[in-house]
């Protein structure tokens, strides 16, 4: 009696879970199974047939491929100074905030603003102010006597100019994670330590630090995925350029999945970055199993 | 020379709410110092005050002659047993006990012969490699407290240290705390709402209401020469006894008319402008035999509560509608509805202004 | 109540069905002054055959992957569309395009207006005719005539150069302009619009055909080794670095046309169709002083596009309608005077549009001479590529030679791919 009624329980629940799940198949796992797939045959946009299977070619001529490497990185770098500046100054800010109560409403919406425009329309702003002659940055520079900065034209400086855009645009993501894992922390410890004999850096390393270990994981690990994405700014602002200084992988792919039309070797770069990211985060995942 | 001088103290925070206002007392060496009061009576922002995580509105503290107001809580040499313990979370039990020694850079032996000894003390040498979320409540109370021993402070603040735990594990850590502060000749200064701790362990009360200071003395004294109504019905087990009453002054004494009764009490000599007191009996003072000096009323059982060892009778009176406890033992059992004759005891009646509601005399 | 929802149902069908036979065309257009005249004049087209006309506009960049999708179902949701020249290789080779041979004989629509450099680069594909010709973006050489007209400058300029200042009609004599007229008159001699890709591919190539070279020969040997390919991209490199303002190496036309209106550069080689712009008080400064002229020596680089129908049309024949229409000489009259880039010649004739828009002289001239891109399958992946060898180049990242070198094998690569290299 009771096992039918565990069995028709979750039946049910096999049930309701079902929509979600066809959901997930169609919009998640059928796409990325197709360009698996496609990955391994010579699928363009101009010939769309899967007769010719070539096995690992598009790999190898991917890997072979040092535009392709450059790209990988170009990106590397970027994301990790990216990732890094975020972290620092959006724990910074968040600590900040959490140490005070006037108006703590007004300054978080404040830094919040950049993160809801649209990063399409971000990238357009800052081209308008970067303008070298025309743009209010180096009007601005000019009042203070420095000539004008040639913000995406020069090749070190558009690497670090879009750096820089992507820090406006994205820290108070970490900023909202992080504070949000500040403001969890209780107090009594904060005031033990401080009968203790305790300064604030000690309170840093000995209280906040070890409370906030899982949230920063979680919140780093999920910005350095959505970095590597990046793919909106560069279109934006560099398509790239100069050379190919800020070719970002995400960029990169998509010119040769459209332009270059050839989507089975689209198909295998993407593969391999999934297979990179896969790669770094499973030991972060770890490490969160470990905390619990 | 008094170890603590707490001197027009006050503490007030935004919206004009004054938690403490303008408080006084001087603490001794060796003191076991019980503030006790009701919930948001400012004994714990006291406690606070003098530990230096509040900073104090208006007033001084001094700790052994020297003026410590504006120190921080670092630089005042006490250690503070929180309510939560307030263990970090973190570190195992021995990192707990020797952080802020690690912090002052003692060395390794120092460091490692004060763990031994407090952990022998508080009989924590089994738990120390452990994390305080696998501690027990208990466990976690005596982590908090040797936290602070290791330190030898001046004096300890402990913020009701046993509010956390069960009855039973009250009951034992109350006499551990007494063994322990005579063993050390510690200064205590104990924060509790509960009268049972503040009268086992105290050495001296501090009665706050409200923010004020009502009353300071040993527990006998504040038992049983409370100085108003308040500390009278605070420190009272199962509860106290107190009606109001018209009198009649009289050239050489009182007239009380209490349970449709009229009795004289010449030794008393009030001076009172108007004339109604409220007068309190404590139920142990109200027997079921008569006794030298005491008043016969008949009454009714109305409730019985069974405490185990002893029993809590409520009877109300068949002429007026008042209600009195009293304490009897357990022999016979007595059922609500039944008559019963009570005998309360007049040398132990406390009368107070039913105006000011202060002590008038006894 | 059964009864009235059933009434509401079949009333609900019975209307649908009929706005069904009302066909409206949808179509992807790019952000560009043409496409806006267009939209302008669409009522009269509803007007004449009650078909509703929906564009969806955007920039080019993202024109080309959101029309892939609906070429390559067999029923799209794109009626017409236009198609730059870029695409016409790929699209002809994919099979994206519906042949017009028929319709224009079955409606007699005379295609003999069209110039011929027009019809061979978005009109005709060996021997079919797949588009009517819709607008040009010709390059020119766009220049402050003020200046050159001004006595002091004319003056200054022969003692310098010993030559007459005048509409450059030499490589040497505007490049000697160019130099002459940085921080004297105006800021800077020329902007360029050096961003990767697209910008700079279509600007160097004027710089190319200018200085005698050409992209490969008849057999797709790839000529861009040569002495006049070199000396094209260290003409441009010098341009770009020593006469023209900073940042320009990451400029799309948008950013190098502000800084020519603003009158802060004497030249701009660029689209003929910003012209127009040029006279809009409301964007520029320099209201009246620009001039086009083809870029010297023949260098003018052609552009255009036309317009098509693709397999995947779902209103094929509601879609000719419409191409019909857009390209009748009266519609081209009222673009040309809204001032659009007309391709048919019968617009240049026309003596209202002459008044309005005096630079139409020089642009006739220009599509006249204008030379075009290499147009083969893979056109959009060799733009890129020169776009990234150009940008390198002038970075100083890579060498003339080495940037050269490496543009022409990738031609050359792409072009066996494409069958094309003999």
């Amino acid at each position: 009696m009771n096992k039918n009624l565990e069995l028709a329980d979750r039946g049910f629940g096999y049930i309701l879970v079902a929509p979600t799940f066809i959901i997930i198949l169609a919009v998640i796992l059928f796409p990325i199974t197709f360009a698996i797939v496609s990955s391994f045959f010579d699928y363009t946009l101009i010939n769309k047939s899967f007769n010719n299977f070539i096995g690992i070619e598009n790999y190898i001529n991917s890997l072979k491929n040092e535009r392709l490497i450059n790209s990988i990185l170009v990106t590397f770098f970027f994301v990790i100074l990216v990732v890094f500046f975020e972290f620092i100054l959006g724990f910074f800010i968040a600590l900040l905030l959490n140490s005070i109560n006037k108006f703590k409403t007004v300054y978080y919406f404040i830094l919040l603003l950049p993160l809801l425009i649209n990063p399409i329309v971000v990238g357009l702003i800052w081209r308008m102010f970067l303008h070298p002659q025309l743009g209010i940055l180096n009007f601005l520079l000019s009042l203070f006597g420095i000539g004008e900065v040639n913000w995406l034209g020069d090749p070190h400086m558009a690497f670090t100019t879009i750096i820089f855009v992507d820090i406006w645009h994205q820290v108070s993501f970490m900023i909202i994670l992080l504070l949000a894992g500040l403001s969890a922390i209780p107090k009594e410890p904060y005031e033990a330590a401080k009968t203790d004999g305790a300064n604030i850096i000690d309170c840093f390393l000995h209280i906040t630090l070890p409370y906030m270990r899982p949230v920063i994981v979680i919140t780093v690990l999920i910005r350095l995925i959505f970095a590597i994405k990046t793919y909106d700014l560069i279109y934006i602002m560099t398509k790239g350029g100069p050379g190919d200084s800020t070719d970002l992988i995400s960029y990169y792919i998509y010119r040769s999945a459209f332009i270059s039309l050839n989507l089975g070797e689209a198909a295998a770069m993407s593969s391999i970055l999934l297979l990179i990211i896969i790669i770094i985060t499973i030991p972060l995942f770890r490490y969160m199993d470990r905390l619990d | 020379m008094k170890k603590i001088v707490v001197e027009n103290l006050s503490k007030k925070y935004q919206k004009n709410i004054e938690a403490v206002k303008k408080i006084n007392f001087a603490i001794d060496e060796q003191d076991f110092f019980v503030l006790l009061g009701p919930s948001g009576c400012g004994k714990s922002t006291t406690l606070r005050l003098i530990g230096g995580l509040e900073t104090a509105s208006n007033g001084k503290i001094y700790l052994d002659n020297k003026d410590i107001t504006n120190l921080d809580p670092k630089d005042r040499d006490l250690a503070i047993v929180f309510q939560n313990y307030a263990l970090y979370p973190h570190m195992n039990v021995k990192k707990n006990l020797s952080f802020s020694l690690r912090l002052k850079k003692f060395s390794k032996n120092y460091i490692n012969s004060k763990i031994d000894e407090v952990s022998k003390l508080l009989k924590i040498e089994d738990i120390l490699e452990r994390k305080p979320s696998e501690l027990s409540g208990g466990q976690r109370q005596r982590v908090a407290l040797g936290r602070a021993l290791v330190r030898n402070p001046k004096a300890f603040l402990l913020d009701e240290p046993l509010s956390n735990l069960d009855a039973r594990l009250r009951a034992l850590m109350r006499t551990e705390l007494i063994q322990i502060q005579k063993r050390l000749k510690a200064t205590f200064i104990y924060v509790t709402h509960d009268q049972v701790e503040a009268m086992t362990m105290a050495s001296k009360i501090c009665i706050m209401n409200k923010g004020h200071i009502l009353q300071i003395g040993s527990p006998d004294t504040i038992y049983n020469k409370p100085n108003c109504v308040f500390v009278a019905n605070f420190l009272a087990n199962p509860i106290n006894n107190i009606l109001k009453s018209d009198i009649t002054v009289k050239e050489n004494g009182i007239i009380l008319k209490i349970f449709n009764k009229r009795i004289n009490r010449n030794h008393l000599n009030f001076k009172l402008n108007h004339n109604q007191i409220f007068f309190s009996i404590r139920p142990e003072h109200i027997y079921l035999e008569e006794r030298s000096d005491t008043l016969l009323i008949e009454s009714k059982i109305e409730v019985v509560e069974n405490l185990g060892h002893e029993n809590i009778l409520c009877v109300k009176f068949n002429s007026t509608n008042d209600s009195l406890y009293l304490r009897t033992d357990t022999t016979y059992k007595y059922k609500s509805g039944e008559n019963i004759n009570i005998y309360i005891d007049l040398k132990k009646m406390l009368y107070f202004d039913s105006k000011t509601e202060k002590i008038l005399g006894e | 109540m059964k009864i009235v929802k059933s009434l509401l149902l079949i009333s609900l069908i019975s209307i649908f069905s009929f706005s069904a036979k009302a066909v409206t065309l949808n179509a992807i257009m790019e952000n560009v002054p043409d496409t806006l005249f267009i939209q302008e004049l669409l009522p009269d087209f509803k007007a004449k055959t009650g078909i509703d006309v929906e564009f969806e506009i955007m920039g080019y960049g993202e024109m080309h992957p959101k029309m892939i999708p609906s070429l390559t179902a067999s029923t799209g949701s794109i009626d017409f569309m236009p198609v730059d020249f870029y695409w016409v290789g790929e699209f002809a080779l994919a099979g994206w395009m519906i042949p017009l041979d028929d319709y224009i004989e079955k409606d007699s629509f005379d295609t003999s207006v069209y110039f011929d450099s027009m019809m061979e680069l978005v009109g005709k594909v060996e021997g079919t005719t797949y588009m009517l010709p819709f607008y040009n973006y010709a390059m020119g050489l766009t220049y402050r005539k003020d200046l050159v007209a001004d006595a002091t400058h004319q003056a200054g300029f022969k003692s310098k150069y010993g030559m007459d200042l005048k509409e450059p009609t030499s490589w040497d004599e505007y490049m000697n302009q160019v130099s002459y007229f940085t921080g004297n008159g105006t800021k800077y001699g020329v902007v360029n619009q050096g961003s990767k890709a697209d910008p700079v591919a279509m600007e160097w190539s004027n710089y190319l055909y200018a200085n005698g070279g050409r992209f490969h020969d008849e057999n797709w040997h790839g000529e861009l080794t040569s002495d006049a390919a070199k000396n094209a991209l260290a003409d441009y490199i010098h341009n770009l670095n020593n006469h023209g303002p900073t940042g320009a190496a990451a400029f799309g036309f948008d950013e190098a046309f502000n800084v020519a209106a603003q009158g802060q550069a004497y030249s701009y080689i660029t689209y003929n169709w910003f012209m127009p712009s040029y006279e809009d008080a409301s964007q520029s400064g320099v209201v009246g002083k620009m001039a086009l002229a083809p870029v010297p020596n023949n260098g003018s680089l052609n552009g255009a596009w036309g317009w098509a129908i693709p397999t995947s049309s779902p209103n094929a024949d509601a879609a000719w309608e419409f191409i019909k229409w857009v390209e009748s000489p009266e519609i081209v009259a009222k673009r040309a005077l809204m001032g659009g880039a007309p391709t048919r010649s019968d617009a240049f004739n026309n003596p209202e549009v002459l008044a309005k828009y005096p630079h139409y002289g020089a642009l006739k001239n220009i599509l006249a001479t204008a030379k075009n891109f290499p147009v083969f399958t893979y056109t959009p992946q060799f733009v890129e590529i020169m776009g990234t060898e150009l940008s390198k180049a002038i970075i100083g990242e890579k060498s003339i030679d080495d940037a050269l070198a490496s543009m022409n094998s990738e031609l050359e690569a792409l072009a066996k791919k494409d069958g094309l290299y003999k």
